[in-house]
């Protein structure tokens, strides 16, 4: 993998997400995937991730995004993923590639006047760390990312990051 | 028209109500920081969190900052984080281990039990100087129970084990969750922040009338799953009780836990949990021990199934909320590590379902902006609940008694003048 085609894998990702083609960036991911956002390094079967996502989890999240009334959502954010430094490194095996890149991530959910907590940009900051495997197409295995402020409070982590 | 503080709850025949004031007004929170959580114990951490010598955490007790050390001699102090010389805070880090904590201003040195060691350019002072009156300041009191660390800013008042006296026996249930009654806090914290008063996370915690709305989403995701429908759960929410306790304490007590996402404890897959518990505790308190309790010790913690929560109050609209994940010992860790991945699921500020709590809170905030309406509804129960022999307030599960328990001792300590100097301690 060229790190164009990375780049262009990264630009897709963030793009379904940015315009809520929620499914497409589901189809993007292999079945036996993990989607991994740690509060702080350790094992994350004794130390709580806020997201430790297999493949049916995403689909919970993406169904409770389109077609619940999920009040943390209501009104939605709106989000733009922004990617850079990415860089493309070996695999684990001849058949998959680490892609390392950052993510700045600009939210805001709009709110009428008057209300607390809505209106306000918000700026997110993480490194990513992805891990590609070769079939048809490049499917993402694992994508783990850690947020500059993972064991910080934070207001409302409920849209994809 | 300016209500006192004991003006702010009022409390007759199915009439229960809290004024607006109590969630918006800066001045009441400052006399909340006095008169409650400068006042009463406040839980500051857990055993597990400094298991060795040396080990430290920092937190606060209501806003003022502290740190929790396990001294050399292998007890438990806290104390504020101010050096004595010109207050400069003496640990920045969350957590960490030291034999010493060096002040970065001018140096003074104190041992992990807070002794003055050194000053630098001694002879700066005179050779009268004492420096055993000098230590980083104590607070008044510390004290434990089954590994919660409570502390009191207060050297008057109750001992810890007269305050816990009705809640006990369900901090117990609590515990003994682990066959061995030893539980480790998780180093993998969730932390919510959000702009709204610490009361509404207070309400929440052992509201047990909110689920079937708040939760409406998560409940589609669990029947999604296959795992019990909403009908199902909206049924399942109507059993059990709600207690309101002594000392503002209160809970949410079904007797059946494994609802709406919850991890499942009467799964029949347990074999060896359930053998364990049943060889420590009988069948009869097993079963106790397996309910869902929900339990908030006034001021500031609640003891949830999975997890720790305690509640940082910042200003009158500002408050962050810690949920700490609780690790059973002496069960097998894939127990562990399912109940873990039910915990995420739900809670954290990228869970399913504590994101829409806080949206609550927030939403509630916003709407107290309306201050042209005076008063907060918390009646749901009152003609229907009774007084048992323990003297709990038992009330259908709905029902807000534990809330009211809560405002009956936020009224009593906010009209009460704190005895004393304020923090006579040396």
């Amino acid at each position: 993998m060229t790190r164009e085609e990375a780049e262009s894998l990264l630009f897709r990702e963030a793009r379904f997400l940015d315009e809520r083609r929620f499914d497409e960036w589901l189809s993007m991911f292999t079945a036996d995937c993990l989607y991994w956002v740690p509060t702080v390094d350790g094992d994350p079967d004794r130390e709580a991730s806020l997201i430790y996502d297999d493949h049916p989890r995403m689909q919970e999240r993406v169904y409770r995004l389109l077609e619940t009334k999920a009040y943390a959502q209501l009104p939605p954010s709106r989000t733009q993923h922004n990617i850079s430094n990415v860089e493309v490194l070996d695999g684990p095996d001849e058949r998959s590639v680490r892609v390392l890149s950052n993510l700045m991530l600009v939210e805001v959910r709009a709110g009428g006047d008057g209300q607390v907590g809505t209106g306000r940009l918000r700026l997110l900051a993480a490194r990513c760390a992805y891990l590609f495997v070769d079939g048809p197409d490049w499917r993402i295995r694992q994508k783990k990312l850690s947020l500059i402020d993972r064991d910080l409070p934070h207001h409302n982590l409920s849209f994809i990051l | 028209m300016k209500l006192k503080p004991g003006e702010m709850v009022i409390d007759q025949e199915n009439d229960f109500r809290v004024h607006t004031a109590a969630y918006v007004d800066p001045v009441i929170f400052a006399l909340e920081m006095e008169r409650i959580f400068e006042q009463t114990w406040v839980y500051v951490g857990h055993e597990s969190e400094v298991p060795e010598a040396g080990d430290y955490q920092t937190s606060v007790v209501g806003t003022q900052p502290i740190i929790l050390s396990r001294g050399d001699d292998g007890a438990v102090h806290v104390m504020f984080n101010r050096c004595r010389h010109r207050g400069s805070a003496l640990c920045r880090d969350e957590r960490g281990h030291a034999d010493q904590f060096c002040c970065p201003y001018h140096g003074w040195v104190y041992g992990n039990d807070g002794a003055l060691q050194g000053i630098p350019q001694a002879d700066g002072y005179p050779p009268t100087l004492d420096k055993s009156a000098l230590g980083l300041m104590h607070v008044p009191r510390v004290a434990t129970y089954r590994g919660l660390i409570f502390a009191s800013l207060s050297p008057y008042g109750e001992s810890l084990e007269e305050r816990l006296c009705q809640v006990r026996k369900y901090v117990d249930h609590w515990c003994d969750r682990s066959p061995i009654g030893k539980l480790t806090l998780s180093r993998g914290i969730h932390r919510f922040s959000y702009p709204g008063n610490w009361k509404l996370q207070m309400d929440n915690g052992v509201d047990g009338y909110h689920g079937n709305y708040v939760h409406e989403s998560f409940l589609k995701v669990v029947e999604r799953a296959g795992e019990t429908s909403v009908r199902d759960v909206t049924e399942l929410r109507r059993t059990g009780y709600v207690r309101g306790l002594s000392h503002g304490d209160g809970l949410i007590d079904r007797p059946y836990g494994g609802m709406a996402g919850q991890f499942d404890y009467h799964n029949p897959a347990l074999t060896e949990y359930h053998r364990l518990l049943q060889e420590a505790y009988g069948a009869g308190r097993t079963a106790t021990i397996l309910g869902q309790q929900n339990v908030f010790l006034f001021p500031n913690l609640f003891l949830f199934e999975s997890h720790v929560r305690v509640i940082k109050p910042m200003s009158i609209d500002h408050t962050v909320v810690e949920m700490r994940p609780v690790m059973l010992e002496g069960v097998p860790d894939d127990l562990n590590t399912a109940r873990l991945r039910t915990h995420e699921r739900f809670f954290g500020p990228a869970g399913m379902g504590a994101p829409d709590d806080v949206e609550m809170f927030v939403n509630v905030q916003s709407g107290l902006q309306a201050r042209a309406v005076d008063w907060m509804i918390l009646s749901r129960g009152l003609h229907r609940e009774v007084r048992n022999e323990d003297g709990e307030f038992v009330g259908a599960s709905t029902d807000e008694a534990p809330q009211r328990a809560a405002y009956r001792e936020w009224r009593r300590l906010m009209c009460a003048e704190p005895p004393g100097e304020r923090f006579p301690c040396t």
